[in-house]
Order: structure tokens, then C-alpha cells, then sequence
């Protein structure tokens, strides 16, 4: 065997594997000139022409098949928007945001040096960097993604301090542009068909919320910071598609943005708290009605049995993917296969099992939870709960805990539930806040946190106290049996004691 | 049913750590300013000096102006979350230990830690104190 026909190793290079089946005989015209999209959210969006040559290509067509919230749809039935929409609002809201300061710069008498060229200046680089933000994401957004974050490969970028702040699919997107394949298409027709000047280094660096000039800083923080254009369209797209009446003033947020000096960098900061603390309000809403929700962990749990069986059994399980063959043994496979094409295969795929579990979503005939692991049903709450939370973090003793419940089982349930069909959820404190906030009342005034301002901290303190919930998961006809398993288990294992009357209560069993 | 062997996660360094500098500051109860940007700050001089591995789980950006950790950040959600920390009223800007903090680490974490590592941390524990400003009673 030739050294060069040896499977890929490195993540960098899986991943690169990756973008050459995504853009094998991938041929288009290049396109005419701009375009107009219509957007339901944030209105008419123009994009230059070399823009409109990459929103064609397969890199950003693919997340059209990515559910922006995963499977959330199975509860707010209009969630059904995809991380392609939201990429193009990310783009138009981070030009907004460039703009924004650019104008606040120019009020308060103090100009910024910036580009403001739509085809090679910083804004076209921002532009850029938002457009391709999540290019790394993959079936079913964030529920694969709290599923794969914790695979070997991953978690050595993470520990890098150049990555450590960047979720897994940020790390994944910046590989994916950074990807010689990649580069030799964006050089092709970015560069050359479409006469754009760009570099793709500082494109990528601005994926992971970094600049090589720190006087531009803020334009990596427009990108990825505490309000960063991600979460402002999201915070609003998901909101408005689940149909939840959250205020997103985002004309009043842009009218507050500014930039200043903090050690050596240009920073973003905010002239007023207030509309960040609306924002964030609406972020903790969203975890609290949809992220959170208990059907929607639910169905989180229901896909992750469905990856750990094809992971166990690859053989019976492993799908096909325009010839490629998934068993989700590593973090880049789940870049392969899109929501479309998961639960869209007209005659399933895998084992009987795999085929069951299609056939429940197909129908909705979903989990329901059997046990509540909160502050009301669990006896026991003050002398802590450590030996539940660490399980969030370690898969192979979650998945032994799982496999213990239903061990238990009386013989005549475990014959009416699969080993798989166990699940313990156990979502963590919802993240209102990454890396800091700045406030400047004025330009003369000194910077400060944040929490100075508004207690960000008490949300979470209170969130943990009162509205933080683990569930136990099973089919409804073992629902009973799983119940009485994982009370015993979970004495045993983690020494929490769970009223079952209170729980069955809140549980409707 | 034996409860299986410990996994030292980067919060049980975090709380191994808090509940040494309790017992180290002689309080029956012990409650110090700690906004998450201040312990980001700690921390990161902390990990700076390089004099414990142990740290070495707390890994900092190195962008931007100011080191962040989003393992620490989160090691002080996971801890409430398993109730040993918590918040205090007006301003939450004071975290405090629970009971369940000391008893996790005699009853689980000790067992799980080494010689070394237990000297590292109590040498943590001490810089920790050093660094913040405990508040409430000053009687033991």
C-alpha cells in the first residue's frame, strides 16, 4: 500500500477527508453577481457575488438538512429552521453589529481604522468568518455535539489553549476552512472566479474568536464573544421559531455597541446593560422552555441511543452515506450525516432496533420519563448530588449506570426493553455567558465586568436551585419497572434517595 | 454495591481545593468574594507559576486580554450544580461551601487523590486564601 492511499489519521486530516467527499464532482458556474435573500426574520440580506459562490457550494447547502435546534421540532412544531438560515443571519448581523461601531466610533468623535470593502476589507473578512461559522456542525447540531465533544480527538484540541474556548463545532469549522481541500476551492473561485480578496487564515482565526491584530479584536469578539452575532441570531430565530414572545431589540443593542482599549487589544463593550440584560433574559427563557425542556432531553437521550447502538454494533448498524460508512466512531463521521439524511432513509437502515427507533420518531411515539432527579424527589438534596453530575462527563460510566438499571430489571420487563432503551439525562447549567462582558457608560469611563451591573450569576445560582431537572427515560410500557430500577441503582451508585410518589407526580406515571 | 473508583475531574480539583482552604482558614463556615471574572483571575496566576501540575487541568486561553478557562467556569457550574457551592444573597457576589462540600471530599475524593497531589493542593489551598477576601464572622 502507497503512503498516500493509507487511511487518514489525524483529526486534520479526517477532516479533510471529509471536505473532499463533500465536494467530489462538485462543478457549478460561477455565479452572476449578487443576490437578495428574503429572510423571515431579519428581512432582505445582500451578498456580494464571491459570497453567493460559497452559500452555493456543498459546505454551506449541507447545513439546508441541519435542523438549527436539532429535534426540537418534535415539541415546538415550527422549530424547523436549519443552521443555513441562521448562517446567513449571523452574516448580516455581524455586518450590522461592524457598522454599528463604526457609526458609535464616528458620533463620539473618535473614527476607527477599518475596512469597511465588501470583497477584501475587514468587513468582508467578518462577513466571511460568519457565513462559515458552523460549517462544523452535524446531525442534529448541538445533540450530536454534546455526544461527540467528549470523544478522544476532540478533547485534545480542547485542551490547547489556542482552542479552549471554542465549543467543538467551532473547532470543527475552523478545520474545515483551514482544510488544504478547502483552500484550494476557495482559491479557485473566491479568490480567482470571483476576484475577492481574502485571506482564509484570518477567516479562520475569526471562526475561533481570534485576530492577529489586536487593534481588531472586536471584530473576533463579533464573531465569538458573550454577544457575538451567533447568539444574537439565535437567541432570535430560535425564540421567533418556537414561538415563544421573547424581546430581541437587537436596532437598541447595535445603538449601544461600542469598542475600547483593554491591555493591548480593542474590545467590544456596551454603553448600557440593558439591552444585553434583555438578551440574555431571552437566553435563559430558551433554556428554561426549549433547550431544557423534558421531551426535548428526551429525544436528545432517544438519538444518542441510537448513535451508542450503531457504535456497538457496526456491523448490523453502520450507514451508508453516498459511500461512505458511519459508525460514529469519531468526531468528523458526524459531519457526514445531516438530519435529511438520518431519518430520512425511506426504509430506515441498521437493525431491528435502529429500524424501531426510526419508526418512533417517524411516528412520534417517544420515551417518557420515568424518574425526576430534582430538588423535590430527591430526599437526600443537601448532602449533594456529586456522584450524578460527574456521570455528565464520563460516558463509560453513564453507560454503565444505563446498563445497571437495566440489569435490574425483572426478567419478564428486560425481555420489553432494549439495553438501550435506558436513559439518564443530565444537562448541565445553562452557559447565559461565555468569556467576559464588558460595560463603558461612556468613553471616559472606566471598563467594567458585567456582573457589576446585573447578577448574572444569581440566573444560574437559581436555575441550579430550582429549575434544574434529571430524568431517567424509557419506553412507556416499561416506564414502571425502569422507575423502580434506577431508584435502586442510583442509592447505590450516586447515595441519592428519590421519593417515588413525588416523582411519579411530576412524572405522570 | 461498591461505588466504582473515582475519576479526578478538573471540579473535584476545584472543590478539593476550596474545602482545604476552609479548613486552612479555621472557619466553621467559609464564604469569599467570587465573581466567576475573579476567580478566572486567581486561577490563571495560579497555573502561571507553573509550580502545580495539578492546575494543569485548567487550561487558558491565550487570546484576548484577559485568560479565561472555560473548564473552570464550568467546574464552578458543576459544583453547584452538585450542591457543594452556592450563592449568597444581596449581590451573589460571595460563594460559600456547603456541608456536602467536606463531606464528598473525606468520604470519596481523599481516598482517590495521591501523596503528591494532596501536597500540591493543600500548597493551592494556602495561595487560594492568600488571594480572596473571605467574608462573615471572623470567629471560627
Amino acid at each position: 500500500m502507497r503512503p498516500e492511499d493509507a487511511a487518514p489519521t489525524s483529526l486534520e486530516q479526517r477532516v479533510d477527508a471529509f471536505v473532499q467527499w463533500l465536494f467530489q464532482d462538485y462543478k457549478a458556474p460561477l455565479p452572476k453577481g449578487p443576490k437578495v435573500f428574503n429572510d423571515a426574520l431579519l428581512g432582505n440580506q445582500l451578498f456580494a457575488r464571491h459570497e453567493v459562490a460559497v452559500i452555493d457550494s456543498p459546505l454551506l447547502q449541507r447545513l439546508k438538512r441541519i435542523k438549527q435546534t436539532g429535534l426540537v421540532y418534535h415539541v415546538f412544531p415550527s422549530a424547523t429552521h436549519t443552521r443555513f438560515e441562521h448562517s446567513l443571519g449571523a452574516t448580516t448581523l455581524a455586518e450590522r453589529c461592524f457598522n454599528a461601531i463604526q457609526d458609535r466610533a464616528s458620533v463620539e468623535g473618535k473614527p476607527l481604522v477599518v475596512d469597511a470593502d465588501r470583497y477584501g476589507g475587514d468587513l468582508a473578512h467578518l462577513r466571511m468568518a460568519a457565513m462559515l461559522h458552523d460549517v462544523g456542525h452535524g446531525l442534529c447540531s448541538h445533540a450530536s455535539e454534546q455526544i461527540y465533544e467528549l470523544l478522544a480527538d476532540l478533547q485534545e484540541f480542547k485542551e490547547k489553549p489556542a482552542y479552549v474556548k471554542n465549543a467543538p463545532g467551532e473547532i470543527l469549522s475552523y478545520l474545515i476552512a483551514t482544510s488544504p481541500t478547502f483552500r484550494d476551492w476557495f482559491q479557485e473561485t473566491v479568490i480567482q472566479g470571483c476576484q475577492a480578496r481574502l485571506d482564509l487564515n484570518t477567516v479562520a482565526d475569526l471562526i475561533l474568536g481570534k485576530h492577529e491584530d489586536r487593534d481588531k479584536y472586536f471584530l473576533a469578539q463579533i464573531i465569538s464573544s458573550a454577544y457575538d452575532c451567533d447568539k444574537l441570531d439565535y437567541i432570535a430565530r430560535d425564540s421567533y421559531y418556537c414561538g415563544l414572545a421573547l424581546t430581541v431589540d437587537l436596532p437598541r443593542f447595535y445603538s449601544m455597541i461600542s469598542t475600547a482599549r483593554r491591555e493591548d487589544y480593542r474590545v467590544l463593550v456596551l454603553r448600557s446593560y440593558v439591552p444585553l440584560e434583555q438578551i440574555l433574559f431571552s437566553k435563559m427563557t430558551l433554556f428554561g422552555s426549549v433547550y431544557h425542556h423534558q421531551k426535548v432531553k428526551c429525544i436528545d437521550s432517544m438519538l444518542r441511543s441510537m448513535v451508542q447502538h450503531i457504535l456497538y454494533n457496526p456491523d448490523q448498524c453502520a450507514i451508508d452515506i453516498r459511500g461512505k460508512r458511519i459508525t460514529f466512531a469519531d468526531a468528523v463521521e458526524y459531519l457526514y450525516v445531516t438530519d435529511d439524511e438520518f431519518f430520512g432513509q425511506t426504509n430506515g437502515f441498521g437493525d431491528a432496533y435502529i429500524k424501531s427507533m426510526l419508526a418512533r420518531f417517524r411516528t412520534r411515539d417517544l420515551f417518557v420519563r420515568c424518574l425526576e432527579i430534582s430538588r423535590r424527589t430527591v430526599t437526600n438534596w443537601d448532602d449533594g448530588r456529586q456522584g450524578l453530575i460527574d456521570l455528565a462527563k464520563l460516558p463509560a460510566a453513564l453507560k454503565d449506570v444505563e446498563d445497571e438499571i437495566h440489569k435490574r430489571l425483572p426478567a419478564a420487563s428486560r425481555g420489553h426493553c432494549n439495553r438501550d432503551d435506558v436513559r439518564l439525562s443530565i444537562p448541565g447549567l445553562p452557559g447565559i455567558k461565555t468569556g467576559y462582558a464588558y460595560i463603558q457608560t461612556s468613553k471616559q469611563s472606566e471598563i467594567e465586568y458585567i456582573e457589576n451591573y446585573f447578577p448574572l450569576e444569581q440566573w444560574t445560582d437559581a436555575y441550579a436551585h430550582n429549575k434544574w431537572r434529571s430524568y431517567v427515560y424509557a419506553p412507556r410500557e416499561v416506564a414502571q419497572p425502569v422507575r423502580d430500577s434506577a431508584i435502586s441503582v442510583l442509592r447505590d451508585r450516586s447515595k441519592l434517595e428519590i421519593n417515588a410518589r413525588i416523582s411519579n407526580q411530576a412524572c405522570h406515571l | 454495591m461498591p461505588a466504582a473508583k473515582l475519576a479526578v475531574l478538573p471540579d473535584h480539583v476545584l472543590s478539593a481545593i476550596l474545602t482545604l482552604a476552609k479548613r486552612e482558614s479555621g472557619r466553621s463556615r467559609f464564604a469569599f468574594r467570587g465573581h466567576d471574572f475573579q476567580l478566572q483571575e486567581i486561577f490563571s496566576e495560579l497555573v502561571r507559576t507553573k509550580k502545580f501540575p495539578i492546575l494543569g487541568r485548567f487550561v487558558f486561553s491565550d487570546t484576548g486580554p484577559e485568560p479565561y478557562s472555560p473548564v473552570l467556569n464550568e467546574s464552578v457550574s458543576k459544583l453547584q450544580l452538585a450542591g457543594l457551592i452556592g450563592r449568597e444573597n444581596p449581590d451573589y457576589a460571595v460563594l460559600f461551601l456547603r456541608p456536602s462540600s467536606e463531606k464528598f471530599f473525606d468520604e470519596d475524593l481523599a481516598q482517590q487523590l495521591s501523596p503528591d497531589d494532596m501536597r500540591q493542593l493543600r500548597e493551592v489551598a494556602t495561595e487560594f486564601l492568600n488571594r480572596v477576601e473571605v467574608v462573615g464572622s471572623t470567629q471560627p
